[in-house]
């Protein structure tokens, strides 16, 4: 096996990680300082408020083509998902042990309910 | 020194360009591989549906033991990240672990705040989620008791209810990675100074804060660290276990969530910026958060390399509690590795376990 001081891999692996981590220590100072602060959330905040004429001017000219905006398609799979979500409390009941018999005539397998007497391995008898 | 070193590298050299070569033919067939095929599936162990509230979802595992632990485990996801972090790949589950260690186990989790639920607060998640769940695992489980284990922001969630429901059948609380001393996370600080911060601003705009802006963020924590993650990869693409690994925590890592904006304003306004929590002033829904309310058997697991949540901001947390049955456990590795991969599988898990066992009966 090559001694790992000579071998170029090592090497650049060794080197890979020290620049990760000189980086990761520079930028963390400079992300620590206030002008940074300032900065971002001068930009942050200019991006949120384009974001939202955007989506204002975007729905206004959908709806002068007569298309669904983007409200409209949400609305449409939240309305999908309460089914969803509808569909999953009914076969939640349908397997709940007092309705094993309804479970079992709508085709659904019964959750296995082992008994809750486990003990830890060392109060074992 | 071994004088017959030099010679020993010499004639290892051959057997190393062999090795290398080979190596760069396979990186290229299975870089092409990487980009054809999809990655491994995901949270894939058995569970069923308890209960979906729009962005809460309930499931109950289905027990892998012939024998289980009297009381059920309720875990609390964070609310920035998928659930399936816990429950990676078979061999590299979490919940499989505690199933096959014969707990049964139900996880309150996350998806998308849609644009509608904009107006979700800190007391829907402490006040309505979290207790709908505990009593939904009650009635589906036929146990009064329960043991709550929370996640980063999922252990700060479990906490506040804790010291609510104090009387409550919460049985053991375990966190793992939970801030206390929000001044601590430096970083998170920063971005949110008060003095160039508007929150109010960014919510009352855009509603739900996206994704984008919350994964930028942990990125901007290490920000070399995904180009040499890429070159990392490239290195050991000819290697199956490492693609497959790069992959799982990859994904997961880039599936971050929106948080619902008045959630966030909360969080920015009472935790980020007041530091209430960690200071005892902390209130939800005109219910004060105390921390010493807090006495059930408690464990907290963090991280020595935790970039997101240093040990600085999570320390604070055993003093507070007013426990008396109370442990912190300092273990190797980062925010995420604490918990899933192969540092969680030798350290966290059999931790939790001999801790849980005797706690659970």
């Amino acid at each position: 096996m090559a001694d790992k001081g000579n071998d170029p891999l090592a090497l650049w692996q060794t080197m890979l990680g020290e620049m990760e981590k000189g980086f990761n220590a520079f930028a963390s100072k400079a992300v620590s300082s206030p002008e940074f602060s300032k900065a971002m959330n001068q930009a942050g905040g200019a991006s949120a408020g384009a974001q939202k004429q955007m989506s204002e001017m975007m729905e206004k000219y959908l709806g002068g083509l007569n298309m669904p905006t983007r409200a409209q398609m949400v609305d449409m799979a939240v309305r999908l998902q309460s089914i969803e979500a509808q569909l999953a409390e009914i076969k939640s009941l349908l397997m709940q042990p007092g309705a094993a018999a309804g479970a079992q005539s709508a085709g659904l397998p019964p959750s296995p309910r082992p008994p809750r007497t486990r003990r830890p391995p060392g109060e074992q008898t | 020194m071994n004088a017959s070193a030099p010679f020993d590298q010499l004639a290892s050299i051959p057997e190393r360009i062999q090795t290398e070569v080979q190596r760069a033919i396979q990186r290229s067939i299975k870089g092409v591989e990487y980009f054809t095929t999809s990655g491994p599936t995901l949270g894939s162990t058995p569970k069923d549906v308890l209960s979906v509230r729009g962005t809460m979802s309930l499931y109950h595992y289905r027990p892998q033991a012939d024998e289980i632990y009297r009381v059920p485990i309720l875990i609390v996801m964070a609310t920035t990240n998928r659930g399936y972090i816990l429950d990676m790949v078979p061999g590299q589950s979490f919940i499989e672990f505690l199933l096959k260690r014969g707990y049964d186990v139900y996880m309150l989790d996350w998806a998308a705040p849609k644009p509608e639920e904009k107006g979700l607060r800190m007391e829907d998640y402490v006040l309505d989620f979290i207790p709908y769940c505990v009593r939904r695992v009650q009635e589906d489980s036929g146990e009064h008791d329960v043991t709550v284990i929370g996640y980063c922001f999922g252990g700060v969630l479990s906490l506040l209810y804790a010291s609510i429901f104090h009387d409550g059948p919460m049985k053991n609380l375990i966190c793992f990675t939970t801030p206390i001393d929000f001044r601590e996370m430096t970083l998170f600080q920063n971005l949110s100074d008060r003095r160039y911060f508007d929150v109010d601003h960014l919510v009352d705009s855009i509603g739900n804060v996206p994704p984008e802006i919350i994964f930028s963020s942990f990125e901007m924590l290490r920000p070399a660290s995904r180009a040499v993650s890429q070159v990392q990869l490239w290195e050991n693409i000819w290697n199956d276990d490492y693609v497959k690994s790069y992959r799982m925590f990859d994904r997961w890592a880039t599936d971050t969530l929106p948080l619902a904006g008045e959630y966030f304003r909360a969080i920015t306004k009472d935790l980020m910026w007041d530091n209430k929590l960690y200071n005892g002033t902390m209130s939800v829904g005109g219910h004060r958060c105390d921390l010493a309310e807090i006495r059930v058997p408690i464990l907290h697991a963090v991280a020595e390399h935790d970039h997101i949540v240093p040990y600085e901001a999570a320390r604070h947390l055993i003093p507070k509690v007013g426990s008396t049955d109370k442990e912190e456990v300092i273990l190797k590795g980062g925010h995420v590795s604490l918990v899933a991969g192969a540092n969680a599988v030798r350290r966290l898990w059999p931790k939790l376990d001999s801790w849980l066992g005797g706690r659970s009966t």
